[in-house]
């Protein structure tokens, strides 16, 4: 039977402006169907009008029926009922969308309590049923703690446990995972397919992940600027995509499949180590608390030409080296040595600043605070220019500049443009192209392509690779993405809680692990060879 | 920990008082008079006369030691003794606090209860016309200076209309309140945009949050995401700018009480400074600045109550 129905849905902004052109789209009952689209494909806002969550005074027109029931005519109270029991939905950032002034318990029962009119023991009652269900350790204890009090994978859990407590007959989950560890994602999605099988629930998945998407669901909905643009089986859309829009999509989706085509380590013998890192460890005091223990011992070395990947979940200590080799924060023990050149405390002289500044560069993973929202592009990359090139003269940085910009792809007419008016991926572009400007011995990037779509994620990685093979640069890639790793390094580290418990070229890392927690990470990356 | 937190806010306050009662007490120095002549009337006095006065309130010991004798005596409750009165300071003050007080507590009430209402209606009609009206008012009445609003409620509700007397502070509780209503309105007018504000800003921060979204696709109505999950949430500002209100509360009685002849401790105040009480002056500066480090300390101790977070911050993060 047909759950949901959304037929020729239209929405505009009271601007005027049109995001949403004419969606069709249904999930049936115990049926799990993807919705995979980009930023700003108009995707949240298909779920958000499920459950008449649209933005206020916006204009809708078509029908979104939800079991036989239009949502966009319903009364206020119509709607409550609606989100009460026939429809729920699981939220992105579960730290952000559970209040954090409240107990978890309260989180769970309040619907029931102030909606439905339970009594608080029967609630409760419930509340830990949901919890176990949700597979949380210690239920009943959890309902008297705060948020801040789990990790984020807890929380996701208790966000789920929240979108089930009135028994929804449609799940609507919007990138539920995208915030999680990969192996934390693999936990959680196991516990969404296997509530969805106990209640017979339709689930509509909302993703930008194709792989996920495909590894999931039965049928996809691919969306592309407010329009479906295509609709099939996972299969079909994987293997035989029929527009030339989700044509891109997938080739631009990285696998950890080895294909081939991934970097290969030098034959070259001997090459001088670039960076050498030796035993460096780091623990952060915890006032009143246990201590954190950020980094152990981690030794490690990029020759010449050579791109490092690092590759760990959050809290595995890889962003906390990277800040290091940068000198933007201190080890307790070890050295850092970069063109053999030792370096230890934090640079104190404008010279040193400069000089350190000369042999590494980093790109961070947010575009949008790494650039001074009042400088444009161009003036971005002059800075770097004069501030490490006092010779030169005002024409030719200028002409540098424009230079280094058409290296990542950026035109010249880009160069006057302020941050807030480049997408993302042309910021992060710009933030390169800052970094090189410095020519530095070695490029850090933490995690710099991880905020962008995968097409400019992808467009992004080849113009580090193109620079790579123009100039031999000098990387040290750090992800949480082993597919990304894959197309990117040659070398790769695993890294967890500090140490690093695996290292090999990337191609044997990927088929041939040999730590147990490297086969862990590569066995929860969500595959779309599964379907085939 | 929480006992050491109560600990640490009560030494920090110790030390306020310390640095204030030096400030206040050595800065009367620096002003030009003599109390001596006040005390004496202006009459040529004898240089006996002179120095039997100047003995009596210690006016001849070096400063420092002044200052010593000053704080020792709090200790027993002693804040010396008013010039003007030729009476113990604390009493001279003590007559006087309750009206104060009870003009500072319902202006505070009132300001509290205008403003967060006035907040609340704008942040939940942002961008709209209930937005800006309330906004405009408030900034309006925040330009009002008390001894302005004095003047005209007195014009308008006590001499036109009669509904509400323009002078003195009443007997028993009702005829208290009664008497101290124009006033505390006077004093309210200016200070309700402070908490509006606040209470606006605040409220539409917490809107936009997502927690406000997902409560609301669990399927509870407006209201009860707005009191459980928006207003809550938004307490904290809200405290800690009523909490720094009651130093100027405190401040403005000296204005409003002289517009109502009201005889309180902002109108002795005014009379202290005059009349060069400098022990007058000297207390009631140390109340004002008790009353704010006060208020203060137990918005501070408040905030892990409102908010979970900062009890598990204080456990060391």
């Amino acid at each position: 039977m047909t759950l949901l129905e959304i037929s020729g849905l239209t929405l505009d902004l009271p601007g005027g402006e049109r995001l949403l052109h004419g969606i069709d789209l249904s999930v049936n009952e115990g049926e799990t169907v993807a919705l995979v689209g980009e930023s700003g494909s108009g995707k949240s806002l298909t779920a958000q009008s499920i459950l008449g969550l649209l933005p206020a005074r916006s204009v809708v027109t078509g029908t979104v029926l939800v079991d036989g029931h239009n949502v966009p005519t319903m009364s206020s109270k119509e709607l409550l009922g609606l989100r009460r029991s026939t429809a729920a939905m699981v939220f992105q950032d579960p730290r952000a969308g559970i209040n954090p002034m409240r107990t978890i318990g309260d989180h769970l029962t309040e619907a029931l309590r102030l909606g439905e009119g339970w009594s608080a023991g029967r609630a409760r009652e419930r509340a830990i049923e949901m919890l176990a269900a949700v597979q949380m350790p210690r239920p009943e204890e959890h309902l008297r703690q705060y948020p801040h009090e789990l990790s984020g994978g807890m929380l996701q859990r208790v966000m789920i446990a929240g979108a089930l407590v009135g028994s929804p007959r449609l799940l609507v989950c919007d990138e539920p995972t995208t915030a999680l560890d990969v192996t934390t994602q693999a936990q959680i999605l196991q516990v969404l397919i296997e509530q969805r099988q106990a209640r017979s629930m339709g689930m509509l998945f909302i993703t930008h992940d194709l792989n996920l998407a495909a590894s999931l669901c039965e049928r996809v909905y691919v969306m592309r600027d407010g329009r479906v643009e295509e609709e099939g089986s996972a299969r079909q859309i994987f293997r035989h995509p029929a527009t030339a829009y989700t044509r891109r999509l997938v080739a631009a989706t990285p696998t950890i499949e080895i294909t081939g085509d991934e970097p290969r380590a030098s034959t070259e013998l001997v090459r001088q180590p670039v960076l050498q890192v030796r035993d460096l460890a780091k623990t952060y005091p915890g006032r009143g608390r246990e201590s954190v223990r950020a980094l152990a011992n981690v030794t490690l070395e990029i020759a010449a030409g050579e791109a490092l990947g690092i590759v760990g979940e959050s809290g595995s200590g890889k962003s906390t080296l990277a800040r290091m080799i940068v000198g933007l924060e201190l080890p307790d023990f070890g050295k850092v040595i970069i063109d053999d050149q030792e370096r230890h405390g934090r640079p104190r002289r404008r010279a040193d600043r400069l000089d350190r500044a000369r042999k590494v560069q980093m790109v961070f993973q947010d575009p949008y605070l790494s650039l001074d929202p009042r400088m444009t592009a161009g003036e971005a990359v002059e800075d770097a220019l004069r501030l490490h090139h006092p010779e030169l003269r005002r024409p030719d940085i200028c002409s540098r500049a424009l230079t280094l910009l058409d290296n990542v792809g950026l035109a010249s007419t880009q160069a006057e443009a302020l941050p807030r008016t480049l997408s993302g991926g042309q910021r992060q572009r710009v933030a390169i192209a800052r970094a090189l400007a410095i020519e530095p011995s070695l490029l850090v990037m933490d995690e710099a392509t991880s905020a962008l779509d995968v097409s400019v994620q992808a467009q992004v990685l080849e113009v580090i690779s193109e620079i790579r093979r123009e100039r031999g640069l000098t990387l040290l890639f750090i992800s949480h993405d082993l597919a990304v790793v894959r197309t990117v390094c040659e070398r790769s580290v695993v890294m967890r809680e500090g140490e690093v418990v695996e290292s090999a070229t990337t191609a044997d890392l990927l088929t041939n692990p040999q730590h147990e927690y490297t086969r862990l990470l590569i066995d929860s990356v969500p595959r779309a060879a599964a379907i085939a | 920990m929480t006992i050491r937190r109560v600990g640490g806010k009560l030494g920090s306050l110790v030390l306020t008082l310390v640095l204030a009662s030096a400030l206040v007490f050595f800065s009367r120095f620096l002003v030009p008079g003599d109390p001596v002549n006040f005390l004496l009337r202006g009459r040529k006095p004898s240089p006996e006369a002179k120095a039997a006065v100047v003995e009596q309130f210690g006016l001849d010991l070096p400063p420092w030691e002044q200052y010593f004798r000053w704080i020792g005596g709090m200790f027993h409750g002693d804040f010396g003794r008013s010039l003007q009165f030729r009476d113990a300071v604390t009493t001279v003050i003590g007559d006087r606090l309750p009206v104060t007080a009870g003009l500072v507590i319902m202006s505070a009430v009132i300001i509290v209860v205008v403003g967060v209402i006035a907040g609340t209606i704008a942040a939940l009609y942002r961008g709209r016309f209930a937005d800006r009206a309330i906004l405009t008012v408030l900034t309006a009445f925040g330009a009002i200076p008390p001894f302005v609003g004095s003047i005209v409620l007195i014009a308008v509700f006590a001499v036109q209309l009669r509904w509400f007397p323009a002078f003195g502070s009443g007997d028993g509780f009702l005829d208290t309140i009664y008497h101290l209503t124009l006033p505390s309105i006077a004093m309210a007018i200016a200070f309700m945009v402070l908490i509006g504000k606040v209470t606006r800003m605040s409220m539409v921060e917490q809107l936009s949050r997502e927690h406000v979204h997902v409560a609301t696709s669990r399927g509870l109505g407006r209201l009860t995401v707005i009191r459980r999950h928006v207003f809550r949430n938004a307490l904290g500002p809200i405290f800690t700018v009523g909490g720094m209100l009651i130093a100027g509360l405190l401040v403005a009685t000296s204005i409003v009480e002289s517009a109502f002849g009201i005889a309180g401790v902002g109108s002795l105040l005014v009379q202290s400074v005059n009349r060069l009480d400098f022990p007058v002056v000297q207390a009631i500066v140390l109340l004002v600045v008790t009353s704010f480090v006060v208020t203060n300390a137990i918005v501070d101790l408040l905030e892990p109550i409102i908010d979970p977070r900062a009890a598990a911050g204080e456990a060391g993060r």
